[in-house]
């Protein structure tokens, strides 16, 4: 019947409030450790009194379709399922922790309980199951929109079809597959060091 | 545009490369360095580094079997290292290195047994035979940093070349102090050959003059390439790693010892090159820590 999947994700951030209910909800549908996020809302704030706004910008897995991680991985415990679905096989990693340096995002880490690398894997287990990840199932403004790329008369097909998007660090040529719409470019860029003020 | 804009949330996970990959880093280099040297003499017969040449293989076989030690105690899952020689991905430097890391010291152990026994021709043979191995064990590790795609300081087709000299560097610091202990301690009347020290020296300083130059290009690059190269310049030249970078491996382990090694004053005394020696390997050590930490200190989300 139908061609192969190929799954996506859309934020609109028109939507977004920032209200973290989609980094809540995966960390508690993925059992997440403490100080490690598979994702999260950057916050960010520009301009001066009065004109000044607060831009947010949600980071997750890129599930790329040309992925650093599964280039970079020495075991092969990083794939690509045919859906673009970025896996970790949790048996084979030996957690060198190599992909977490070579990804562009810093949307991996080191699980020391598990003591395996792992990052968002768009609820794989759910998107199986028929359901939609954990972070779009709960998202209260329906910015997110995730779906199969290949369907035409899928809602994600449609908003990629007639939106202006975006996706981060073009440059890095992995061809993400988190796509924004009104992304902030000062919230898109990754500069400044934590804790450091600007020069 | 980056005036007024201040991240209110973001999420910063710690550095995955800490502290025991620098020093892997560090000892496969000084490794790579002790075995050419000791080729030099036993392979490509310049018969005046002949003193060092045993001595060359031993370090170089010790250092490459503790070295990959500090991989598998970093590794989450020491138990699974097999995996890398059994699980491949031809893509991935660490695949390589990991045959690298079995084939190389099985070679060392080789040549330096026939080098022991006395047998010239086949210490020759596998001496040669060792001479590109040492070459990629040590320049591989300069592509696992080069192909870390998402850290400005690493990803430049400079880091291979900027390894392997690093590498002869702090492999050429390594024999003179080796050379200068020798004759202290070793040998029959307690002479050091000073001769075959000041020779070292003399090789150290121009290699250090190599290594400042490629150090020289990467900076001119990362400061005028993109906002995130330039940012990890800053980092290295006025930001949080400053101190290691211009103190201890610009000033310290590079500019002093060459001064040292190339001044008509000091370059045939002892102890002003024994000096010039030690600071050269602190040098090489601070570089492998300014690249491996430094290089994962920016922020990427």
């Amino acid at each position: 019947m139908a061609k192969e999947k190929r799954y996506a994700m859309l934020i609109d951030l028109r939507r977004c409030i920032g209200c973290q209910a989609c980094a809540v909800a995966c960390k508690a549908e993925n059992g997440v450790p403490l100080g490690t996020w598979r994702s999260w809302v950057k916050v960010i704030e520009k301009g001066e009194y009065p004109h000044v706004s607060r831009s947010f910008l949600p980071i997750l897995c890129n599930n790329c379709e040309n992925p650093i991680c599964v280039r970079n991985c020495p075991t092969q415990a990083t794939y690509a399922r045919k859906d673009g679905i970025v896996m970790i096989d949790p048996h084979r990693c030996i957690a060198c922790k190599y992909c977490i340096a070579s990804c562009p995002y810093d949307v991996r880490y080191y699980n020391a309980f598990k003591r395996i690398v792992q990052k968002c894997q768009w609820c794989n287990h759910r998107v199986d199951a028929g359901l939609l990840p954990a972070c779009v199932q709960t998202c209260p403004t329906g910015a997110m929109t995730f779906g199969d790329m290949h369907d035409p008369e899928s809602e994600i097909s449609r908003l990629l079809a007639n939106s202006p998007v975006q996706v981060l660090k073009p440059e890095k040529d992995t061809s993400p597959q988190v796509y924004y719409i009104a992304a902030d470019m000062a919230a898109m860029r990754a500069v400044g060091t934590p804790g450091e003020d600007e020069e | 545009m980056e005036e007024g804009v201040q991240v209110v949330y973001n999420v910063f996970h710690e550095a995955p490369l800490g502290v025991p990959i620098a020093i892997y880093f560090y000892m496969t280099g000084l490794s790579a360095g002790s075995f050419l040297i000791s080729t030099m003499a036993y392979g490509l017969g310049m018969v005046k580094y002949k003193p060092v040449g045993k001595i060359g293989v031993v370090l170089a076989i010790l250092l490459l079997v503790l070295a990959p030690l500090n991989l598998i105690i970093d590794l989450g899952q020491p138990l699974r290292f097999w995996h890398l020689l059994f699980y491949l991905q031809p893509t991935s430097p660490i695949t390589y290195g990991s045959f690298l890391l079995t084939i190389y010291p099985i070679n060392c152990l080789i040549y330096g047994s026939f080098m022991f026994a006395g047998k010239a021709k086949l210490t020759r043979l596998f001496g040669l035979i060792g001479i590109p191995l040492a070459l990629s064990v040590h320049g591989y590790t300069g592509f696992i940093m080069a192909l870390g795609k998402a850290r400005a300081l690493w990803n430049t087709a400079l880091m291979p070349t900027y390894f392997l000299v690093s590498a002869m560097v702090s492999g050429i610091a390594l024999m003179i102090l080796v050379v200068i202990i020798q004759g202290l301690l070793f040998s029959p009347d307690h002479k050091i050959n000073k001769e075959l020290a000041f020779d070292f020296g003399r090789m150290l300083g121009f290699t250090i003059l190599l290594d400042l130059f490629l150090v020289f290009c990467d900076m001119v690059l990362l400061l005028t390439l993109d906002p995130e190269a330039r940012e990890a310049a800053q980092l290295l030249l006025s930001g949080a790693f400053s101190t290691y970078f211009l103190g201890v491996e610009m000033f310290l382990g590079a500019v002093v010892p060459v001064v040292i090694l190339l001044s008509p004053l000091t370059k045939r005394r002892l102890v002003p090159v024994a000096i010039a020696a030690f600071l050269a390997m602190v040098g090489v050590m601070a570089m492998r820590y300014v690249l491996v930490i430094g290089g994962q200190a920016l922020p990427l989300a």
